[in-house]
């Protein structure tokens, strides 16, 4: 999975969270707004019945009132009297109430206006009645009441009311179904949001599943690619292992059978010399005129040569003083060469080494050759290794050797070995005070057969290179710091702990 | 009397086998010298047809042995040589270019008598191989058992 894909779930995840979020948010707000309109719905509703009861009301206490009216008519009993003071006393205010109540609709104010004109009609007319029943004028009052149906204040009242009622009637069926419709709204939008964010619960479970399914597609590819790659590992370093194996064993041929040949030129050249010895002898025989004489002793003097001749014998003898030198340098060679693949086929054995008493034994070993030089080996207090120690002596031997090898002439010799732990690795210092190598060689130095600065010591060039050789067998690196004419210093880094693991040997 | 000891030389270099011949006469030993250039033609006259060895019953021989040869190794001749009845008791001189401590151990295990390694350095060689001869001058070898 690349990156991008990576990057794109991630912000599609943070889309649906953001969505789920707004969604909840929504359904919140709409409930709230829905809610609200649904209690404002009830409201007029109740308003509406209200308005009903009150209409009710009114006409109850006109009714009582009549009653009244018409029962003190009969009986003039005082107590009626009463009763209808307290039922016409509350019937106006019924009324402002219920113009009050009514105030929301137009049609109802005109209707009320209307209604409160009819009623106090109505109520004058109980009025009169009432006083003439006072004044002993029941009959007139009876009358009045006799053509009460036809009254036009009762008719108005009962038209007013009924149209006021029918009015309500229309409102409440109007406004109870716009409260159903709230509810409804409010109901189906819950639904419908819940039915969201469930929804959008399922995509993003969805997306989870599906991401994980991919990290752990792409864990199962990163171990399978781990494992390939361990496995890759393993057989280059068995094919390195086999080349170098190879490397050592045609080196080993190779020097060898080189030798054979090598024995034959310098055996014959042996021999040729003594065929050059024979044969100038005699022609210096065959040259003089006076035959050979033994001498006093007895012995034949050897016999001189002509002058050309002489010359002939000199160039004889250079040549295979030549030949000898050049066979004499080769054998050295072949045997370095030997050597090393012989060292490179030791089996390294790590063991505790005390590095400070290893090192006092290498300097023990060279003292004849410092005290010549006059020169002084400090070792400072050394951490232990575990390594091979043969590997040890030969490092340090020759780093030891080439330091008093290459020393200033003229100046006493100083070379310092010091070293220190690091991170599970211990880091040597050889420092010495000689020469110098220039920056340039310093790369050449650690090559085989190659050599730096002044000839002027015996030397195969092999000695760093074979140092270095070992260092990195043991798992270490070495590196050289030095100017010409100011000393130089090696470092030498090994593994605290040498297991016997390294880059080309498995144990 | 004894019948002489005769030299078995096995040796793939012909100019070595020179050089050993000459030194070798060069230090007054006049034995017989039978030069062979490879394994096969040594084992043949070695064994015999037979595999055997039995034509060498009561001669005395000395053999000169180069390890590193074309068709065999020589550490497969001392073997046999070794393990043969009749030519066990032959004295085996090792004489090889091989200084590898493990070959050198290895030769002495199968019974070699005398290892030498050919030095590079013509007088050490000679010096060597003229010493080999003051050797064969005075060593007894037996005859091979009848």
């Amino acid at each position: 999975m690349t990156a991008d894909a990576v990057r794109r779930r991630a912000l599609w995840q943070i889309l649906l969270l953001l969505a789920g979020l707004l969604v909840l948010a929504a359904i919140s707000a709409g409930s709230v707004i829905l809610v609200n309109q649904a209690r404002d719905d009830s409201k007029w509703v109740i308003h509406t019945v209200e308005v009903q009861n009150q209409i009710s009301n009114l006409l109850l206490e006109i009714r009582r009132a009549e009653s009244a009216t018409r029962a003190y008519l009969l009986s003039t009993s005082p107590q009626f009297l009463a009763e209808y003071e307290a039922s016409s006393g509350a019937i106006m205010p019924a009324v402002d109430r219920l113009v009050v109540l009514a105030n929301d609709n137009p049609a109802q104010v005109i209707n009320t206006a209307k209604l409160r004109v009819a009623v106090a009609q109505r109520l004058s007319e109980f009025a009169t009645g009432i006083d003439r029943t006072k004044n002993n004028d029941v009959q007139s009052s009876v009358d009045i009441l006799r053509r009460g149906d036809a009254n036009q204040a009762v008719q108005d009242i009962a038209n007013i009311t009924q149209a006021m009622r029918a009015e309500e009637g229309r409102l409440f069926v109007e406004r109870t179904r716009t409260a159903d419709q709230s509810q409804q709204w409010a109901s189906s939008v819950t639904v419908a949001g819940s039915g969201l964010v469930v929804l959008l619960a399922a995509l993003s479970i969805f997306l989870v599943r599906q991401s994980s399914n991919a990290r752990d597609e792409a864990e199962a590819r990163l171990r399978d690619s781990n494992i390939d790659l361990e496995a890759a590992v393993e057989e280059r370093t068995a094919d390195l292992r086999e080349a170098n194996e190879e490397l050592q064993r045609f080196s080993y041929i190779v020097s060898h059978d080189l030798r054979s040949p090598l024995v034959n030129i310098m055996g014959f050249t042996s021999e040729l010399e003594e065929l050059r010895g024979d044969i100038f002898k005699r022609i210096a025989t065959l040259a003089n005129a006076e035959p050979v004489v033994p001498d006093t002793s007895g012995e034949l003097p050897e016999p001189a040569l002509p002058e050309q001749d002489k010359q002939l014998s000199a160039d004889f003898t250079e040549a295979l003083d030549f030949i000898k030198s050049s066979i004499g340098k080769m054998d050295r060679l072949i045997s370095a060469i030997l050597n090393l693949t012989r060292e490179g086929r030791r089996e390294f054995k790590p063991v505790k080494i005390e590095t400070r008493e290893l090192i006092e034994s290498i300097a023990a070993t060279v003292a004849h050759q410092a005290a010549e030089s006059e020169t002084q080996i400090r070792i400072e207090p050394l951490p232990g290794i575990e390594s091979d120690r043969l590997a040890m002596e030969q490092i340090f031997g020759n780093l030891i050797d080439n330091a008093l090898k290459y020393l200033k002439p003229g100046v006493p010799g100083d070379i310092l070995v010091k070293g220190r732990s690091k991170m599970g690795f211990v880091i040597f210092e050889v420092i010495d005070n000689g020469r110098g190598i220039d920056p340039k060689d310093h790369q050449r130095i650690f090559d085989l057969f190659r050599r730096a600065g002044t000839q002027d010591q015996p030397g195969q060039g092999i000695g760093l290179a074979h140092v270095r050789a070992l260092v990195r067998r043991m798992g270490g690196t070495m590196s050289v710091s030095s100017e010409l004419g100011n000393g130089s210093n090696f470092t030498v880094t090994l593994p605290a702990r040498w297991t016997g693991h390294n880059r080309d040997k498995q144990t | 009397m004894s019948k002489p000891v005769t030299i078995i030389m096995i040796e793939d270099d012909e100019g070595h086998a020179r050089l050993i011949e000459r030194n070798i006469r060069r230090s007054g030993v006049n034995n017989e010298i039978i030069p062979f250039t490879n394994g096969t033609d040594a084992v043949n006259y070695l064994f015999g047809k037979d595999s055997t060895g039995l034509d060498h019953r009561g001669e005395a021989l000395l053999i000169l042995l180069d390890l590193n040869l074309p068709d065999m190794t020589g550490i497969d001749i001392l073997k046999r040589v070794k393990e043969n009845e009749f030519l066990k008791c032959a004295p085996v001189v090792v004489l090889t270019t091989t200084d590898d401590a493990q070959e050198i151990k290895r030769c002495y295990e199968l019974g070699c008598n005398v290892y030498i390694t050919k030095p590079v350095n013509y007088e050490s060689f000679a010096n060597a191989i003229r010493q080999l001869g003051l050797f064969f001058s005075v060593i007894q070898v037996p005859q091979a058992s009848t």
